[in-house]
């Protein structure tokens, strides 16, 4: 080749640092530290679910590109990503078999299927969660008493706070204490149970500017605003007498710190492919989010709404995108 | 400037604090195309064999959209050719060897100053101002950009798309911004010019200001620079000053800027600063005008500034007509190029031939090293948002990637497509690293020849 040749493509001629790879490394860093609360709760089975799940995910993809004869871009961590979120809301005692199937199941069924990355409608992570609760719901519920790290005993079988919400309302009125909900001393999915450590990486990606603001926002104000809702015009929690205005918050708060809700709000939902775009549309679609979680959890039959509410925004998406704001300059017609 | 449009657009690097220009001695040879702005091509007024001198004409129309080429070098005209000019396509260009002589056009040796100062030029009539103008072939530092004295003329006729839609169209030009920012920095030609305030600036805005009727001057000065004798020279002339980011792209640009410094907005597509009466001109046109009504002379060289990888950026005084690789040896010239960019990095036009001549049209090249070179991928769209954040014109620009891409012109059309400004923010700021503008110029290409078609 010339030496000399000069290389000769469009404008603009600078790109900025973000790549996939990066994009999605940072992700899986602000993840990391629910994470290590994880591990530090649950142990050597945290870790294996989380291993397990990217294992699954890794191996099906590369093993689908083997078989389409269209090798998978590993490289660019999204799969791994995936396997990541995948065993971040797994029970930790969920068995082996199931881990590894989850993982599989995200990236075949909820990602390639569609096409691969870019074009799949619904998160992936939860399609496979979706199918997994309905499947092995025993294995899927299998959840562990936390045991903090080096502490003595055998992991039990425990129920998670809203299990508990599900068959008593009274469980809203101080039972667990408000600090081990926030910071995940509590029966809960891996990477779920911590609120204080999913904050701490969502505002960090808030940051960055991966992940719009808006859907977290949304997501909060939804579900506080829901709850708030639900403690005056839900008769079961109308006879549970809570008279101030504190009392009522408090009960938010202990929604917003327990199931899915944050990883929904600060990972799940704003998952880049599956979320709105246009300020306004994902402002409505983190609204929507969150008031799914509450309607689900106060009234529905499931115990946790937020992934469910996730996936149904999801199909909003294209509908949440028409809401555009309005083009510099665009002369108005028939105004 | 509004307060959601600071979270739009870039932040780049703060340029490199401008030094002020430097005289590039006149070349063996200079090129000059016989189209260097939009618009009708000049004729050529001279036959291969024949001497010139510096300011004869060698190239006119009689288009009024069009600007007259003059001679830069004295000597002879040695044939007219096709080269390629810094858009890439092939010109008719006069090629004239240089003597070294210098010699100025007979009858332009012996000259007395038309004017003086600036109280002379805003006595004469707006007309005979125009005239010398456009007597100089002064041309808006842009790729097909418009000759000077179409830009200060109000819009000759009621502009169809305003007039549909029933917006009032103001036709005076009532608002003059000089800007002292540079649309892509780090090629800043008006950057370095700033310490050149002086009597032939003040004749240059008050020319501009009255050939236009602007009532009102804005000098945008860039923030965190040497503004030098400026600010005590806008005082005197009681123009407007106001301070700009320059690191904040792309909110130099015509529009946007006219956008925050006015509140006026530019309709889009096809409109331009002048629709709502205002006349946006850079300092060194100002500069170029001042000179023009203080010898009566046309203009023969241009600011043009080297930026990037060189071992010296700087800007230059150049010959119009010198080819463009001659101006990087001067500033220490890249050891192995990657790509010369006419224009600046965001927006400029990558150059396959170095030999391409500096034009009325080119204000300055950016040039980065082979393996700075960065490459667009063909990884999918993920949706991101990212440039929709970014988006100064509030576009999708990522629906209408997707939709260019897999040819759905018109239904890009119907999303605003046409309003794109090309300003490069959504392949900036894109993860997948797409080619975003790449698919928005071919899908307004298309959208336009369709339209023509029909």
């Amino acid at each position: 080749m010339n030496e000399n040749l000069l290389v000769v493509s469009t404008s603009p001629h600078l790109l900025g640092r973000l790549t996939l790879r990066s994009m999605h490394l940072e992700i899986m860093l602000a993840m990391t530290p629910a994470f290590l609360v994880g591990l530090y709760y649950f142990g050597l089975p945290a870790l294996s679910t989380v291993v397990l799940a990217v294992a699954g995910a890794l191996a099906s993809d590369y093993l689908i590109g083997l078989l389409t004869k269209k090798p998978a871009r590993l490289e660019d961590l999204h799969t791994a990503l995936m396997g990541f979120m995948m065993g971040m809301i797994l029970a930790p005692g969920a068995p082996w078999w199931l881990c590894l199937l989850s993982g599989a199941l995200a990236v075949t069924l909820g990602k390639l299927i569609f096409g691969g990355l870019g074009s799949y409608p619904l998160n992936p992570v939860l399609v496979a969660w979706a199918a997994m609760s309905l499947s092995w719901s025993a294995g899927m519920n299998h959840f562990l008493e936390p045991l903090a790290l080096g502490a003595a005993g055998k992991w039990t079988q425990a129920q998670t706070p809203l299990m508990q919400l599900k068959g008593d309302i009274a469980t809203l009125a101080g039972v667990y204490e408000m600090k081990n909900l926030w910071l995940g001393a509590v029966p809960a999915a891996v990477g779920a149970g911590s609120s204080v450590a999913l904050l701490a990486g969502g505002i960090y990606l808030i940051i960055r500017r991966l992940i719009p603001w808006q859907i977290p926002l949304g997501v909060l104000l939804g579900a506080v605003g829901m709850v708030l809702l639900a403690t005056y015009t839900d008769r079961r929690v109308v006879e549970m007498g809570l008279d101030s205005f504190g009392a009522r918050l408090d009960v938010a708060w202990f929604h917003l710190a327990t199931g899915g809700l944050m990883i929904s709000a600060f990972f799940l939902g704003p998952e880049p492919v599956t979320s709105p775009v246009t300020p306004w549309g994902t402002f409505l679609f983190g609204l929507g989010i969150g008031i799914m979680t509450i309607i689900v959890r106060s009234w529905g039959s499931w115990v946790d709404g937020a992934y469910y509410g996730v996936m149904l925004m999801n199909l909003a998406t294209p509908l949440l995108d028409r809401i555009r704001p309005r083009v510099l300059g665009k002369v108005v017609t028939g105004a | 400037m509004k307060f959601s449009s600071w979270f739009k657009g870039i932040r780049l690097p703060r340029p490199p604090l401008a030094a002020p220009p430097v005289e590039l001695p006149a070349p063996e040879k200079v090129f000059l195309p016989l189209r260097q702005h939009r618009g009708a091509a000049a004729e050529p007024k001279v036959e291969p064999g024949q001497s010139v001198k510096m300011g004869q004409v060698v190239g006119a129309s009689d288009e009024f959209e069009s600007a007259a080429v003059h001679a830069t070098v004295s000597g002879t005209v040695e044939a007219i050719k096709q080269v390629s000019d810094p858009a890439g396509q092939l010109v008719s260009t006069v090629v004239i060897a240089n003597d070294d002589a210098d010699a100025w056009a007979p009858e332009l040796v012996a000259l007395e100053p038309p004017y003086n100062n600036a109280a002379g030029v805003t006595q004469t009539r707006p007309s005979r101002l125009l005239k010398r103008v456009r007597e100089a072939g002064l041309v808006r530092a842009a790729v097909q950009g418009r000759p000077l004295h179409v830009e200060l003329s109000p819009p000759m006729a009621p502009q169809s798309y305003l007039y549909m839609t029933g917006i009032p169209v103001m036709r005076p030009l009532d608002t003059l911004i000089i800007k002292a920012v540079d649309n892509d920095p780090p090629v800043s030609p008006n950057l370095s010019c700033l310490g050149l305030a002086g009597d032939r600036l003040e004749m240059g805005v008050a020319a501009l200001a009255r050939i236009s009727g602007a009532r009102r001057v804005i000098l945008a000065l860039p923030s965190g620079a040497d503004s030098g004798g400026l600010a005590a020279l806008a005082k005197a002339n009681q123009w407007e000053t106001v301070t700009v980011c320059q690191t904040h792209y792309p909110y130099t640009l015509d529009n946007l800027l006219v956008l925050s410094l006015t509140g006026r907005e530019v309709p889009s597509p096809y409109g331009e600063p002048r629709d709502v009466g205002v006349v946006v001109e850079p300092l060194i046109t100002a500069l170029d005008v001042g000179q023009v009504l203080a010898t009566g002379r046309p203009v023969l060289d241009r600011f043009f500034t080297v930026a990037g990888e060189v071992n010296k950026p700087q800007t230059f005084r150049v010959r119009l007509g010198t080819p463009i690789g001659q101006v990087l040896q001067a500033a220490g010239g890249p050891a192995k190029a990657g790509k010369i960019i006419v224009g600046g990095p965001m927006m400029g036009l990558a150059q396959y031939d170095p030999h391409a001549p500096v034009t009325r049209e080119t204000e300055g090249v950016f040039v980065q090293a082979a393996d700075s070179v960065r490459r667009f991928t063909d990884q999918p769209c993920i949706h991101c948002g990212r440039c929709v954040s970014v988006c100064p014109v509030n576009l999708m620009p990522s629906e209408l990637g997707k939709l260019c891409e897999f040819h759905h012109f018109e239904a890009a059309a119907d999303m605003d497509l046409l309003s794109c400004i090309e300003c490069g923010c959504c392949a900036y700021v894109c993860p997948s690293r797409r080619p975003m503008v790449h698919y928005l110029r071919h899908g307004k290409s298309e959208v336009l020849a369709r339209r023509m078609e029909s």
